[in-house]
């Protein structure tokens, strides 16, 4: 990709790491330059459109296509009859069956809204009337619609998430004062702008992929495994994303769907998803509901928590969204248990979104923090700050760095706190009611290598060269500022070049870990090439550098010259060119010196090698507090957000004008959650009825508050290379309990079941 | 339906001349045939205003129009905004300058949406901004610098 211009504001040090730069590939956004994974133009492409179930559980028996293959310019119809000769690919931790033949268009149906037939045709328009044209016989058989169902059972307990230390129950028991709560939210949706989809192209055994992806790597293999074919032989091209939010990190069935038919065919294919088949071709939150137990003594020192959660999954995965994740680390407790069972009904696998885990258990642990401080009749903050966590008390290991005291002290200051009047409903503004809340969030550090390629051109141009990708998190900026502080230019002297499976390899943009992965990797590379060419430029007799004397150079104002002015200095291309080279090719990764060839591959193609945040010394996590105002109609129980202040550690921030937005973007998602986002089912036939974006709501600009975030973190040397953790999750965690205790603040209704809509408040 | 419709349509002041069948949309017009790909689908359904594009200055979703429909008309997206010399719309300016968006594929729709809510006179107030910006969905959640870029460029305009 070549980056147009940025424009440069503020100071020089905006475009070194830590400083404000805009977001480099601004310019490609807003004039509509930037090319999404449907917008490759390619000669004779071919349309194809899913069909989908119609009944929650079953058996496909029939599929009469007759109708629809006789259609105006259809192309070919697939079904579970058509076998595609695919292979069952790896899962995220590198694991595969060997030799399991897999089903992209199954016979067996499992849920409402499974892919089981697809149409493809000369164009769109063509495939969606002839997908119309699809009769489907089936034969059903029981489902069970969710987890509520009674035919739904206790499901079963994941045992690798329990965790005890102490004697919980009995603590509980001896402890004076204790509250106990049950605590649920619903089916939750990414609903990214983008809908899913794809572009696929075979030439000969080579495919190419135009796929949204949070990771090319990963991706990738599970084509080459799918199709038998060598990993080389796939690229997945993904240089802009739509929008991810966990949901694009693996290959789906539609994307085997497009890449057979394209083979078959012998002719590009597009698939686009539509906007209701987002809702069930992969999975969002699943489900949760927890109960909670708190013993503490009367003056607010927590005795024991007793955690009992669950989630939704599918009949046919086990995908645990771990109610008990943040509840262990938040607090100093001495006496903990907490199991989280799984209990499969017909639905879609759920899947990663937003704040896995930690994102449900911040809402059960921090409304029941609020709930206990009001039972202890005591301020939420003085609560939560008497039971601040020295250590982590899990796994016993001291925090690498834990600003959440300053994050809660600093964020009551700028919220005005202080200024709150205890009771619920006694802050008001007319027949308006007014509620302050807190909510506290967390999610871990999670390490992975990546490796990364800087090439210095003659032109005096720095390449950046990764296939790690962006969805607006900020890795073309943030590594452009990485090269340029290096090298000591502008960013504009930089160019990046991201989002292909057949570049360097870079860990998964997910769980928070690829900013700090990646930059490690660019930092690693720029270092060396900079090195190299330092070498160069102090021994080649043709460096107009040599004869200075110096041992090493600097680079500063866009010059490489000997330390304290001597002799002359020159721009990189001048350097370059006095060289005679044309050019500097560095790659570099972080794995252990010596890894070979097949750990590499490992590396960058599973989740073999990544580091959990308690594998080393220390216990290393993010951390925010959430301050939130809500206002609600008496009358008619309608809550508006009208304030939140968040304050974050999230250690180093490499960017904060691109943080800030990060951190404002999880907020928001949280405001959804808390008050609109809930996936509706209908038991009779498990159909997800409001499958689309008028039905599903998620938040408006107007329903929307100007938000403060605030920054207490300090660098985190222990947690990345230069120092950042992660920031892209955490800031959906605690937000929704931060809105469901200022509602009870305002109101004094405690809603525990997500979200809180207007008919749970009146 | 495999008959086709021959449109001649102005596009950024630009004559395009395609045969599509009636039941083709503008957004897919511009998309599948015109190679204009700037306007993004999200929803296709009338429901995002990620489409979002102007129809002799006003802004329609373009999931929700009719190739058929907008022939004789002036028809603007987001790759006519700019100047001729490059130079961003001081609208796109802004959305750079505040950070106002994230993955990017709601951008053209709200960058289309705000030029004509600066137009309409809907830009006076951040309140004002933000009710007549709420026909795009934007889940990265970038609405507070929405809100800042449409008003700098509402004072500016």
């Amino acid at each position: 990709m070549t980056i147009m211009e940025p424009r440069k504001h503020g100071d020089a040090s905006d475009g070194t790491v830590g400083g404000r730069q805009t977001r480099f590939e601004g310019n490609l956004k807003v004039t509509g330059g930037a090319t999404y994974a449907l917008e490759y133009p390619l000669d004779g492409l071919a349309y194809a459109i899913l069909v989908q179930s119609t009944i929650p559980a079953g058996r496909v028996v029939k599929v009469d296509a007759e109708k629809a293959l006789a259609a105006p310019g259809v192309l070919m119809v697939l079904t579970p009859d058509d076998d595609m000769g695919l292979l069952v690919a790896s899962d995220w931790g590198g694991n595969r069956p060997e030799n399991q033949p897999y089903y992209p268009l199954p016979r067996q149906v499992q849920y409402n809204g499974q892919s089981i037939a697809a149409v493809v045709a000369e164009s769109r328009e063509q495939a969606v009337e002839a997908a119309r044209l699809i009769c489907i016989t089936y034969e059903k058989a029981p489902h069970v619609a969710g987890f509520d169902d009674v035919a739904a059972g206790e499901g079963k307990v994941m045992d690798n998430l329990t965790s005890e230390w102490g004697d919980a129950e009995t603590a509980l028991a001896a402890a004076p004062v204790q509250i106990e709560g049950e605590y649920s939210t619903p089916r939750e949706y990414h609903v990214a702008m983008e809908p899913h989809g794809l572009t696929v192209k075979w030439d000969g055994d080579r495919i190419t992929v135009w796929e949204p992806s949070q990771w090319s790597h990963g991706m990738a293999r599970s084509y080459s495994e799918w199709f038998g074919i060598p990993y080389e032989n796939v690229r997945l091209v993904s240089p802009f994303i739509g929008g991810g939010f966990g949901s694009k990190g693996a290959a789906l069935a539609h994307g085997a769907v497009a890449a057979f038919a394209s083979r078959k065919l012998g002719r590009p294919v597009k698939l686009a998803l539509t906007r209701p088949q987002n809702f069930t071709n992969y999975g969002g939150r699943a489900a949760t509901r927890q109960r909670i137990k708190i013993g503490a003594t009367e003056d607010g020192i927590l005795q024991a928590i007793v955690h009992r959660g669950a989630s939704e999954t599918s009949t046919y995965a086990d995908w645990p969204e771990q109610t008990g994740a943040a509840t262990p680390i938040l607090y100093r407790i001495e006496n903990f248990s907490s199991q989280h069972r799984v209990v499969p009904v017909n639905t879609v696998t759920p899947g990663a979104l937003r704040g896995p885990g930690k994102n449900p258990s911040a809402f059960g642990i921090e409304s029941a923090m609020e709930e206990l401080a009001y039972k202890l009749g005591m301020d939420p903050l003085e609560l939560r700050l008497k039971n601040y966590a020295d250590h982590d008390y899990q796994s016993g290991k001291p925090w690498s760095t834990r600003r959440l005291r300053e994050a809660l002290t600093e964020g009551a200051e700028a919220f005005g706190w202080s200024r709150r009047s205890h009771e619920p409903r006694s802050m008001r503004d007319g027949k308006t009611l007014i509620g302050w809340g807190i909510g506290c969030g967390t999610f871990p550090v999670i390490q992975a290598p990546s490796e990364a390629m800087i090439r210095i051109l003659r032109n005096g141009r720095v390449e950046v060269v990764s296939g790690a990708i962006d969805m607006g998190q900020g890795t073309y900026t943030i590594l452009a500022q990485t090269a340029a502080e290096v090298f000591g230019i502008p960013v504009d002297q930089v160019e990046v070049h991201l989002g292909d499976s057949r570049l360097p390899g870079a860990a998964i943009a997910g769980g928070s870990m690829l900013a700090g992965s990646i930059l490690g990797a660019v930092h690693k590379a720029a270092t060396a090439a900079r090195d190299e060419l330092i070498g160069l430029a102090l021994n080649d007799e043709k460096s107009p550098l040599r004869d200075t004397g110096a041992n090493t150079l600097t680079f500063s104002g866009g010059r490489i010259a000997a330390p304290r002015d001597q002799g002359p200095s020159l721009t990189l291309s001048e350097l370059m060119a006095a060289l005679g080279r044309d050019e500097i090719e560095i790659l570099r990764n972080t794995l252990p010196d010596g890894a070979t060839a097949q750990e590499q591959h490992q590396a960058w193609t599973s989740m073999a090698k990544i580091q959990g945040p308690t594998m080393g010394e220390y216990s290393m996590h993010s951390w925010c507090a959430h301050f939130a105002e809500v206002r609600v109609d008496e009358d008619f129980g309608t809550v508006r957000v009208s304030r939140i202040v968040s304050a974050f550690d999230c250690g180093r921030l490499y960017n904060p004008r691109l943080v800030e937005s990060q951190w404002r973007g999880g907020i928001i998602m949280g405001i959804g959650q808390a008050l609109l986002e809930e996936g509706l089912v209908d038991q009779r036939n498990g159909r997800t009825v409001n499958s689309n974006m008028g039905d599903y709501l998620v938040p408006t600009n107007a329903d929307v508050p100007h938000i403060e975030v605030i920054s207490v973190g300090i660098p985190d040397y222990g947690a990345s290379a230069l120092g950042g953790k992660g920031v892209g999750e955490v800031g959906i965690v605690g937000v929704a309990p931060a809105i469901a205790n200022a509602v009870f603040h305002a109101t004094g209704k405690r809603v525990r079941d997500l979200p809180i809509t207007l008919e749970k408040l009146i | 339906m495999t008959r086709t419709i021959h449109l001649s349509l102005d596009i950024n002041g630009r004559r395009y001349d395609l045969d599509v069948e009636p039941r083709v949309t503008l957004l897919d017009a511009l998309r599948e045939h015109l190679a204009l790909t700037g306007t993004k689908k999200g929803c296709d359904q009338g429901q995002c205003g990620a489409c979002t594009c102007h129809v002799d200055g006003s802004r329609v979703l373009s999931c929700l129009t009719l190739a058929a429909q907008v022939e004789g008309r002036q028809i603007t997206t987001i790759e006519g905004i700019a100047a001729e010399n490059g130079e961003l719309h001081p609208v796109q300016a802004a959305f750079v300058e505040h950070d106002a968006f994230q993955c990017g594929y709601c951008t053209p729709g709200q960058i289309m949406s705000a030029v004509a809510c600066i137009r309409e006179g809907h830009a006076g107030s951040d309140e004002e901004i933000r009710e007549y910006m709420s026909g795009n969905l934007c889940r990265c959640g970038a609405y507070n610098s929405i809100v800042a870029a449409v008003r700098e460029a509402a004072e500016m305009a």
